[in-house]
């Protein structure tokens, strides 16, 4: 089934698949994903769906490209649509020349100039499915059939991830079954479409490349890193770290657990950390806000806990299936008192993995909660990856006492006014060790302690452990012309609609340099400084309304020039051409 | 062996008269009577009057939230399963701020002993009306009377699944002492509220009004604490107040269930990188 035939060569491919929620759009997406990167290509995916199991409208753009790629792009080459509501809703977003296959009737009821330049394919998958294998379901593969056609894929590697994924839990019969519907819609397309509405991807050697999500990423983090607790509860975009780890932890002679409520996930959380297990919760901005006390507790307490905040939609329930980026301040100021914290923030799902394996290392050393604060985009979507490193790690746990280096100690103080702020630490069991953890105010012992002096230096002596921290933690990127005086500002996943957009300017001749903030607390003042210098027009570019990370800046850098803010809060990623254009604009 | 003295770290500042000193008098003659190790003991306590225990105490201690002890408690015994972890709760802190935790916790059968010091009162704030005050009492929250009917820990306990319901009297030391023993030898989650009396905001439910109300529940000799029904009847009646252990079965405790090996630590072995098994992994991903 190896094809001959001469299609487009083309470095750069979006395909949508869309249907409604219950269709398999997402599944459809993600296999088509992993093709294209058992081919050797970089792949992004951008799922939009609703929150409700079946019905709603669901798509997912899947974006290859020879080149390194982080956003899902401007626009879609291929539509895949279930139904023709999916072909009017996403017929906009179609390139001229591009294809669209519909499973259904009523597209030509569309106006002409939404039909121009397209061509369209009505393909019933669903009449196939069944005539020919009894079975609706069998609708997707069938579907990937016409892809693998179209796009002149290796279906080698097709049957080989058919087989992975069902040969173990369906059986040999389940694997022929989609085999068959695979060759069908291969063939169906064959007679249906000719040469020119095809492409012929190149195949390249996929050496090092994996394809995971954020949250994928920082749950294989945190394993590698030695988390071994693990409490939280049910919430979008963060369920699927908890998902994974529940499947791993207890292989790693670790624990998972679901808990009543937020308050009681970050509250056992810290409960095991002061016992001693590496330890983390997961959330999104609603379990963020019940879990704030609980966090002020460890900082006050010096507890070494780690959070991902993967961010949707806000504020209340919001839109708990789309990507945001309004929860910037929640963890640097979002709880009561004064107390230390480390908030980094992953661009890319290489830095989803390693950001973790750091977090747990400066949880320990600095005694104190670190967040890692990610999106809905990077924590859901797949992406293509560099293969992680696991004999790079190394496990810091601080200043934990070994029971012989406490039982040498006279006088053992949790607490002890040390002058880097960090304390040692013993943990409850161990012999010679006994003393208190407070949440009130306390002396070196831990006890409970008013004293406006002891209250004093207890404070100081807790913030100085930032100043220790400010070397060791994970700095900003410049991507780009570092001499360029256009600067762009940003955080988390807008990382690959930024540097794209950068490209695009780029051809145009306009030079740009991007400071990808990497640490948002402590805020990276003297990087942010030096970036800032010779700047003539700064952007700051992140999804949500107020522009929390331009206002972030501005609260910590002095003097800082006019920002431009380029903000997106229509509950979906950027495109790089919202990026592009915006700064071309503002050139003029 | 032990004496009670091992466990005392100083002398409490409570009023005058607090039950809370039979508490912490009844805590310590249990812990001497088992021959614990305070440096095995962790107890974690909630916000409240019953909050200074840990001052008081001579043991691992952790002084959190509002609320939020059994949270906590939780954590520390799946990290470290081998320590005694003991929760200490006022009736505000485990049945008004705290009680989506404290059926939670029953359920889950989770191996902590959990004293629950009721005093029908906010005491630390200066003398709000709590969840088991009764109807119609009359406090600075309520200068025309209570208007909210009581709800009973136990009770919730019993429904929510717990294998270890008991009550106290932090009037009759001896007799908590032996329900603490007897929780601290129980497999799972084991609740002893301690009917405590508020000697500064409570003029109503003094000492004198329990000893009138409360018998023991030992001295039926027709009374068995493995029968549901009849522990729910003890606990429904208003008249008299029963103490003594209405209920006790045997079920998995959660951390049996929930840890991998509930001999080793989480906290300490095991923690190297598997390089291996984590690249075996990681193949998933390709």
């Amino acid at each position: 089934m190896v094809s001959l035939r001469k299609g487009q060569p083309i470095t750069d491919i979006s395909v949508l698949i869309a249907g409604k929620a219950g269709d398999g759009v997402l599944f459809t997406g993600n296999v088509l994903a992993k093709i294209l990167k058992r081919q050797g290509w970089e792949v992004v995916v951008c799922r939009d769906f609703p929150s409700n199991i079946r019905g709603e409208a669901t798509s997912t753009i899947v974006r290859a490209s020879l080149d390194r790629i982080y956003s899902w792009g401007d626009c879609v080459d291929i539509l895949l649509a279930f139904d023709c509501q999916a072909v009017f809703k996403n017929v906009q977003t179609i390139v001229r020349g591009g294809v669209v296959f519909c499973d259904g009737e009523g597209v030509g009821a569309m106006p002409d100039h939404l039909k121009k330049g397209k061509t369209f394919h009505r393909f019933l998958l669903r009449q196939l499915a069944k005539e020919n294998l009894g079975q609706e379901v069998y609708k997707n593969m069938i579907a990937l059939g016409a892809l693998s056609y179209v796009l002149d894929l290796d279906t080698q590697i097709i049957q080989e991830i058919i087989s992975e994924m069902f040969l173990q839990r369906k059986g040999q019969e389940i694997v022929d079954k989609n085999t068959r519907a695979l060759m069908l819609g291969w063939e169906k397309a064959r007679e249906m479409i000719v040469d020119s509405e095809c492409h012929a991807l190149t195949r390249t050697e996929d050496q090092d490349r994996i394809i995971l999500s954020g949250d994928e990423a920082i749950a294989l983090g945190a394993l590698a890193a030695g988390c071994r607790f693990f409490a939280a509860y049910p919430i979008c975009p963060a369920s699927e770290i908890w998902q994974w780890l529940a499947v791993y932890l207890p292989h790693f002679n670790g624990a998972v657990v679901q808990t009543e409520d937020e308050l009681a996930a970050m509250n056992m959380a810290v409960g095991a950390a002061y016992a001693g297990a590496r330890t983390m919760t997961s959330t999104s901005g609603p379990g963020a806000s019940l879990m704030m006390e609980a966090f002020s507790l460890a900082g006050m307490a010096e507890v070494p806990v780690v959070v991902a905040h993967v961010q949707r939609v806000g504020p209340a329930t919001g839109t708990p299936t789309k990507t945001e980026q309004s929860d910037i301040g929640q963890w640097i100021f979002g709880s009561h008192g004064d107390f230390p914290k480390i908030v980094l923030a992953p661009g890319t799902v290489e830095e989803c993995f390693e950001f973790t394996v750091k977090a747990f290392n400066l949880a320990e050393r600095y005694q104190c909660p670190v967040i890692l604060m990610t999106e809905l985009d990077m924590g859901q979507n797949l992406r293509s990856a560099r293969e992680f490193h696991f004999d790079k790690i190394a496990i810091d746990r601080g200043r934990l006492l070994s029971q012989d280096e406490l039982l040498g100690l006279d006088n053992f103080k949790r607490y002890e006014f040390a002058a880097n702020g960090i304390s040692p630490r013993a943990l409850p069991g161990m012999k010679n060790g006994l003393h208190m953890v407070e949440g009130n105010e306390h002396n070196e012992k831990g006890y409970r302690d008013e004293d406006p002096e002891i209250r004093r230096r207890m404070m100081d002596k807790r913030m100085r452990k930032l100043q220790a921290a400010a070397k060791d933690l994970i700095g900003s990127q410049v991507w780009g012309d570092p001499r360029a005086r256009l600067g762009i500002l940003g955080t988390g996943s807008t990382l690959g609609a930024i540097v794209e957009a950068q490209a695009q300017l780029a051809k145009k001749g306009i030079r740009t340099k991007f400071l990808q903030l990497r640490t948002l607390w402590p805020f990276p003042v003297k990087e942010t400084e030096a970036f800032l210098r010779g700047c003539r027009q700064v952007f700051v570019v992140e999804n949500n309304f107020s522009g929390q990370l331009s206002r972030l800046i501005k609260s910590q850098v002095e003097g800082c020039p006019r920002f431009k803010n380029i903000v997106k809060y229509s509950s979906l990623p950027f495109k790089p051409m919202d990026i592009s254009q915006r700064i071309q604009r503002a050139g003029r | 062996m032990k004496n009670k003295d091992d466990y005392h770290l100083e002398d409490p500042s409570w009023c005058r008269g607090c039950g809370l000193f039979g508490v912490f008098d009844a805590f310590k003659r249990a812990a001497a009577a088992q021959d614990l190790d305070p440096e095995r003991m962790v107890v974690v306590t909630g916000i409240g009057c019953h909050g200074r225990l840990n001052n008081y105490f001579r043991a691992y201690g952790f002084h959190g939230l509002h609320g939020r002890v059994l949270p906590v408690a939780t954590g520390v015994k799946l990290s470290n399963p081998g320590l005694l972890v003991v929760g200490v709760s006022g009736d505000g802190d485990a049945y008004s701020i705290g009680q989506g935790h404290f059926i939670h916790a029953a359920r889950r059968n989770v191996g902590i002993v959990y004293v629950v010091v009721d005093n029908r009162i906010f005491g630390l704030t200066q003398g709000q009306v709590s969840p088991t005050t009764e109807m119609g009492f009359v406090s600075i929250s309520s200068p025309y009377g209570s208007k909210e009917f009581p709800i009973d820990g136990p009770k919730l306990a019993l429904a929510a699944g717990g294998t270890f319901i008991a009550r106290g009297f932090s009037g009759n030391v001896a007799h908590l002492a032996g329900l603490f023993e007897k929780a601290m030898n129980h497999r799972g989650f084991a609740l002893i509220e301690a009917l405590s009396p508020c000697v500064t905001h409570n003029k109503i439910n003094t000492y004198e009004w329990f000893r009138k109300k409360i018998y023991l529940l030992e001295d039926d000799p027709g009374y068995h604490p493995g029968d549901k029904m009849e522990a729910w009847t003890r606990l429904q009646d208003s008249r008299r107040m029963p103490i003594g252990l209405f209920y006790q079965e045997q079920k998995p405790p959660f951390e049996e269930l929930v840890l991998p090996d509930v001999h080793k630590s989480i906290a300490r072995e095991g923690l190297e990188v598997d390089v291996p098994r984590l690249e075996k992994i990681m193949e998933k991903f390709r």
